[in-house]
């Protein structure tokens, strides 16, 4: 019972909400248009640096915000002014390693008095402006068989403005897929060429596509530390396959696709967890090795996944976003 | 795609001496005077800046040639089948790891299977047949995996979420085997030679001549047996290949058996010129790799030897300006604005490839 309550409870945890929201972002450049971004994760930690930092320097939250969503706006012009006139594969290679660069940036000792290093920056020193917003008691509230802290880091007031956000961006998502300028990205998606001969500004289009996705993941990145907090090497690659799984396993291109696949992601990983721990005798798979197990089925997973149902679990087969 | 080294290569090779002279005069300019103790190798104080750059040529050419022979097969495999493979760095790590299993005095365990045990067979045993199991690894992934999906039609991107996924899987799957530490290959600390002011490792040198080897062989094999012939042919077109009575599937079927066993190997040499391997030491250097592969120009296996010393003496050198922990950024940095001014990579012919 305890280990169902506890897959309930992830699926609604602020992590699974920062990770739909950047799955989201994804879903704008691969869904739509099919760009391979293999850098979410860099737009998500340039995001938490630019708000954490802002913050902690004394910006008022408005102008925080702002400057996560600029960090991203001036990554993704970056990446795309190189990449986005060459063949896919390069893109990938690029975003892949631009947010590596981030990374490393980022937890260089060179710069420990900015980024603190691989340390990262402490909690308190840039979630107090959501707190105080926050409408909810300053204590910890059960509702059910759940208890979490009215407004302080992992809280209630969390989850509310997560989940408010992931609704947002997918009436955003929904709205423009379904506008003059969503039908361009999917025409560049299915056939660039066609697109280009029409008189559009492929490149262009495809440049707003990874920027409006990117500042969407820094967001989601923002949303991730005021739960944890930010240390660079939590969004390394790993992460940014794991926004990619998310994408697949829901459904590219679907509107829903990214919130159902981050919410059966941390819902799934938490039962194998648990039940591993419960049921697996600890001389066959030590505790030690949960975690790399867990995490080895996610990879199956994507592999299963990518072969047997590239559309997801809502997806629609006839629009399969892999084009070569 | 494979053409011998003729004058492209002269002119790249030219270009690249020109480009490593102006950045050692830039660092000696700008970065004048008593170098940083911030340094990998322990420098006495007091060294000068000339004497440090030349110092981090030697170990970036290095560590350039291990990290060719990572990469070599990367490369080959983009060549015939277009897949750029995210888990080739989980192969390079499955060498190394392989070797210090089968050679260690330690207690070695199994996943899934209970108690533990010692092999302890000499390290050199140990690392042929770690070379020979990494093959075999190639032979079956591609038996298993990637030929179905060759045989399916799957478009080469999503092949590449494939290898993605595989990426993560065999890593965390080597994670569980090994534990999250560091392994020592060998407990011989070996000495170093020095000429002047300069040393280098006998480990180093002796793992040095071993790639050189490999890569020779390598070299060999692609210009002068018919393999090799067919290889270079696949590459080039695979339709006609096919046409021309070139058993393409078994050719790349060859291939990976090559590029995993390659891998291997890198990974045994690298481990003993970093002092040890860890479940994510591949994985570390598998962005330098494709740093290095799309530097030399995608799918070009001289390329990928051009590659692969531009970025070892990039980030080696780096550390003499910037941080030593942001050493890889700077050869990722390079990546890119390669891409910029000259997609097709150093040795790449010039074509579209938008």
């Amino acid at each position: 019972m305890d280990i169902l309550i506890n897959a309930l409870e992830q699926m609604f945890t602020p992590a699974t909400a920062a990770f739909a929201i950047a799955a989201i972002g994804l879903n704008f450049h691969f869904g739509l248009t099919g760009l391979l971004n293999m850098g979410q994760a860099g737009f998500m930690l340039l995001g938490m640096y630019g708000y954490a930092i802002s913050v902690r320097e004394g910006l008022p939250m408005w102008a925080a915000i702002l400057v996560a969503m600029g960090a991203a706006i001036l990554f993704g012009l970056l990446l795309g002014w190189p990449t986005l006139k060459l063949r896919g594969d390069y893109l990938a290679i690029v975003t892949i390693a631009a947010a590596e660069i981030v990374r490393y940036v980022g937890r260089s000792n060179t710069l420990v008095e900015v980024t603190g290093g691989s340390l990262g920056i402490k909690g308190k020193d840039y979630k107090g402006p959501l707190e105080d917003l926050s409408p909810f008691p300053d204590e910890r509230i059960t509702v059910g068989p759940f208890t979490y802290h009215g407004s302080a880091s992992d809280s209630w007031w969390l989850r509310v403005v997560a989940w408010v956000l992931v609704a947002l961006f997918l009436l955003l998502f929904w709205r423009l897929s379904n506008s003059p300028w969503g039908r361009v990205l999917k025409g560049i998606r299915e056939d660039e060429d066609a697109v280009r001969s029409l008189g559009k500004n492929v490149y262009w289009y495809k440049m707003q596509a990874l920027i409006i996705g990117g500042v969407i993941g820094a967001l989601g990145g923002v949303i991730w530390a005021h739960g944890s907090a930010v240390v660079a090497d939590a969004m390394g690659r790993p992460t940014t396959f794991w926004v990619w799984t998310i994408l697949l396993l829901g459904g590219a291109a679907t509107v829903m696709g990214p919130v159902v696949g981050s919410v059966v992601f941390w819902a799934a990983l938490s039962l194998i967890r648990a039940v591993a721990k419960a049921f697996i005798p600890e001389s066959i798979l030590p505790s030690t090795a949960i975690e790399p197990f867990g995490l080895m089925l996610v990879g199956i997973a994507l592999i299963l996944l990518v072969v047997f149902r590239p559309q997801g679990i809502l997806g629609n087969k006839k629009e399969l976003a892999f084009h070569a | 795609m494979f053409t011998r080294p003729d004058t492209r290569f002269y002119k790249a090779a030219g270009l690249l001496l020109i480009a490593a002279a102006a950045f050692v005069i830039a660092t000696l300019v700008l970065g004048g005077g008593p170098a940083e103790a911030e340094t990998v190798e322990p420098v006495a104080a007091g060294t000068s800046t000339a004497t440090l750059v030349i110092q981090n040529v030697i170990n970036g050419l290095a560590f350039g040639v291990l990290l060719a022979l990572a990469a070599v097969g990367l490369s080959l495999i983009f060549g015939t089948t277009g897949l750029s493979n995210f888990a080739h760095g989980e192969q390079v790590t499955f060498g190394a790891l392989l070797t210090f299993f089968l050679s260690t005095n330690e207690q070695v365990t199994i996943p899934l299977v209970p108690g533990s045990f010692t092999i302890g067979l000499p390290l050199w045993l140990a690392a042929i047949i770690a070379v020979i199991v990494s093959g075999f690894t190639g032979w079956l992934q591609d038996k298993m995996l990637w030929g179905p999906l060759r045989k399916r039609r799957v478009a080469v991107l999503q092949q590449m979420v494939v290898s993605i996924g595989l990426s993560l899987a065999l890593l965390n799957l080597l994670q569980w085997w090994m534990g999250g530490t560091r392994h020592r290959l060998t407990n011989a600390s070996g000495g170093r030679i020095t000429f002047g002011n300069f040393y280098v490792g006998t480990l180093t040198l002796m793992s040095v001549v071993i790639a050189a080897i490999a890569l020779a062989g390598v070299a060999l094999f692609l210009l002068k047996t018919r393999l090799g012939r067919a290889t270079r042919a696949i590459s080039d077109n695979p339709a006609l290949a096919a046409a021309s009575g070139i058993r393409v599937d078994s050719i790349i079927r060859l291939v990976w058996v090559m590029s995993a066993a390659l891998a291997g190997l890198g990974g045994i040499l690298l481990a003993l010129f970093d002092n040890g391997a860890g479940f994510d030491s591949g994985a570390r250097i598998l962005l330098l790799m494709f740093a290095a592969v799309t530097l030399g120009g995608l799918g070009q296996a001289f390329g990928a030897l051009v590659g692969a010393l531009v970025v070892g003496v990039v980030s080696e050198v780096s550390t003499v300006v910037i941080a030593p922990d942001m050493r890889y950024a700077s050869a990722l940095a390079i990546l890119i604005i390669v891409l910029l001014v000259r997609p097709q990579g150093i040795l790449g012919r010039k074509e579209r490839v938008g």
